[in-house]
């Protein structure tokens, strides 16, 4: 298995690379699609894991504190991040709801908690075990965990609501913002195609260039 | 090579062109039927995914408007017209564009996602404008045919293997 620490396979073509050293800001592109193979981490080593614990923190005050309140003529509602898929469920959406939750919610949540799994290990100087299939699964999983998607969508909805009714943001919304971000941090700084290869040593040099 | 795409689970061009093709057929009922019933002091109005976008730009919120008009209508029919060019030129065998076809690959991947929008709006809406009689917003069944066309289209692109674009099989080109 040693081999695997080695080799870099592109993602995109399939292209096979030996590893090389990277400097900080330094990029390593595909020799035949051009496809960022591996960045050199301007913000250390230990990036994924911090973003994804604090990612992780955060998950559970964005779910559970309010996320947004809105007023009209004396009516005050107070929805959580839970609220809508609740209500898609009772109005005969369950599938919807599901998927909305799942995307929105769970899979950020088992997105982060796998980085942390992946990484804490080494940092800690644990036994390692075998992770592969947890980086495989983090790999296919990874494109359905779209927080920063929900992000967008409750701007949206805030502005389209905003000469209607009083909007507040609730500390919710806020906690899940940043959760949407330390999402974004880990996975930028967290290299699930060079985890989840499985090829031995290839040949070529990925091209560094600054 | 075999065993990492038998592991993947289901990848394949045909896979994937099914999936673009059911994905096709999905967004026409999601352009067709109401995705959005809102009952405002009395009024009710049903919105097709283009009338919530003429709505928002009525309003004069034309950047809201944008936003939407790309993630909803424009993101759905670019990248199924994306995959369906990937999924011809595979079947023409032609490699001498598999740079740019990557390339175009990486961005239907990367903008897909951004279709879900209209799915997390209505979901928002739908929980916090609940004032009982005053003013309440359901979800129609549009809503699912075009949730169906997103989670199709994202599926194919899954499913679609780019290294059936270029011609030698990776590793062998050493």
């Amino acid at each position: 298995m040693m081999g695997t620490l080695d080799c870099l396979t592109c993602h995109l073509c399939g292209q096979e690379h030996r590893r090389i050293h990277l400097e900080p800001g330094e990029k390593a592109l595909c020799t035949r699609c051009d496809a960022v193979l591996e960045k050199g981490g301007r913000l250390g080593p230990d990036t994924a894991l911090v973003f994804s614990v604090t990612g992780l923190t955060l998950s559970v005050p964005a779910l559970l504190l309010p996320f947004v309140s809105a007023s009209t003529l004396g009516n005050e509602r107070i929805s959580f991040l839970f609220t809508g898929v609740e209500s898609l469920w009772s109005g005969g959406m369950p599938s919807l709801s599901v998927l909305v939750f799942v995307c929105g919610w769970l899979l950020p949540f088992a997105l982060l908690s796998a980085f942390a799994i992946l990484r804490a290990p080494a940092r800690l100087g644990w036994q390692k075990s075998d992770l592969h299939p947890l980086s495989r699964a983090a790999r296919v999983l990874e494109r359905w965990a779209i927080p920063e998607v929900q992000v967008l969508a409750v701007l949206v909805g805030l502005m389209k609501l905003g000469d209607v009714v009083d909007i507040t943001i609730g500390p919710g919304f806020w906690c899940y913002c940043a959760m949407a971000f330390s999402l974004l941090i880990a996975r930028h700084s967290f290299d699930l195609d060079s985890t989840a290869a499985l090829h031995d040593a290839g040949e070529r040099d990925a091209a560094a260039r600054p | 090579m075999s065993r990492l795409l038998a592991r993947a689970g289901f990848r394949g061009t045909s896979s994937a062109a099914a999936l673009a093709l059911a994905a096709a057929v999905m967004l026409v009922p999601a352009n067709l039927l109401p995705v959005l019933n809102t009952e405002y002091s009395g009024t009710n109005r049903s919105d097709t995914i283009f009338s919530g976008v003429v709505q928002l730009w009525r309003q004069g919120l034309w950047a809201i408007a944008a936003i939407v008009f790309t993630a909803s209508i424009l993101i759905p029919i670019l990248k199924l017209a994306g995959l369906g060019w990937l999924l011809l030129s595979t079947r023409r065998g032609a490699f001498r564009n598999s740079r740019r076809l990557t390339r175009i690959y990486a961005i239907l991947d990367f903008i897909g996602r951004w279709s879900m929008l209209d799915v997390f709006l209505a979901a928002f809406l739908t929980g916090l404008v609940q004032f009982g009689e005053f003013s309440t917003v359901v979800p129609q069944s549009g809503l699912i045919a075009f949730a169906a066309a997103v989670v199709l289209t994202v599926l194919s692109t899954q499913a679609f293997d780019p290294r059936v674009l270029w011609p030698t099989p990776a590793g062998s080109t050493s």
